[in-house]
């Protein structure tokens, strides 16, 4: 070691280490606009659906969920295909992607033959979405330790429950909450938190 | 008294520590992404790079996507252990001026 080197000089290496490491992680701040994307798409497909919608073009109320459901799908491979434009992959974050792509279309699977079979029902469709969302929200908050995303696990699987037992309607309130609070809510507060990463700056080299 | 590890001076430029930890974590990174976090300029990126190269610390990787060219930096084991004996060799002199 050079006698000139200072201990100062070692300590803001080590400080710059940890800080790239840090840049080149992924960052589930980043995907806060999907949640609430998805939280809107939710919403929207279930005023057309129960007709909250007025107006010749929302009649069609079958359409509702596939179309937007779709329109939502597409929207998010444009955005994503943006966003990764560029960007390093790193183990974390396929893993974490893998989760999610699973779960759509698992999702997108089950609740269209739920749908084309005619056996579709508010209490089984909240409880599959609230199931599988929990699921996904839950993986990915164990593997990233992120508490906030383990509270919206919770609120899915609650929802899943509660939709077993209560009436069709409160079912659907409980869908409504809980998408509320976990997609529009919680991916406000993860594009704040991505902001306020980005307005703190990036330490360069 | 234990004798204090000698720092690796390829590693201990600041660029090129810079470089090699934001290669740990991620599988590989384009040219134009590492120019982005670390705020170098062309010349020096690329300079530095061919040391860590030369080292046989990065693997490169030279292909056209779409026609353009893209050139994409992998860390090598080599890289890896030299970067993580770095590290223990810096926290045992921090742990000495301590």
């Amino acid at each position: 070691m050079d006698n000139e080197t200072s201990s100062v000089e070692l300590t803001e290496r080590l400080k710059l280490i940890e800080s790239m490491m840090a840049e080149g992680r992924q960052r589930t701040e980043r995907w806060g606009w999907s949640f609430v994307l998805w939280g809107v798409a939710y919403l929207v497909a279930t005023a057309w659906a129960s007709g909250l919608v007025g107006g010749s073009v929302w009649s069609q109320r079958y359409l509702a969920w596939p179309l937007v459901m779709i329109a939502a799908g597409i929207a998010t491979g444009v955005g994503i295909s943006r966003m990764m434009k560029g960007q390093p992959a790193t183990a974390l974050g396929r893993a974490i992607g893998a989760i999610w792509r699973a779960m759509g279309i698992s999702l997108f699977i089950v609740l269209m033959s739920l749908a084309y079979s005619g056996r579709y029902d508010t209490h089984v469709f909240v409880a599959i979405i609230g199931g599988m969302l929990g699921v996904a929200n839950m993986a990915s908050a164990i593997m990233l330790k992120w508490k906030m995303q383990f509270a919206c696990a919770m609120v899915w699987l609650a929802s899943a429950v509660v939709a077993c037992f209560v009436t069709a309607n409160q079912a659907g309130i409980a869908f409504l909450a809980a998408t509320f609070f976990c997609q529009i809510v919680f991916g406000v507060y993860a594009m704040i938190r991505e902001s306020r990463r980005r307005q703190n700056g990036a330490v360069h080299a | 008294m234990p004798e204090l590890l000698e720092l690796n001076p390829v590693i201990h430029g600041k660029l090129r520590l810079a470089l090699l930890s934001l290669l740990s974590g991620v599988d590989e990174a384009e040219f134009t992404w590492l120019r982005a976090k670390t705020g170098a300029t062309d010349g020096n990126l690329g300079a530095q790079l061919t040391k860590l190269e030369e080292a046989g610390y990065v693997s490169v990787e030279k292909k056209f996507v779409m026609r353009k060219p893209q050139t994409l930096y992998r860390m090598t084991e080599a890289g890896r252990a030299a970067l993580a004996e770095y590290v223990a060799a810096l926290k045992q002199l921090l742990g000495a001026a301590i």
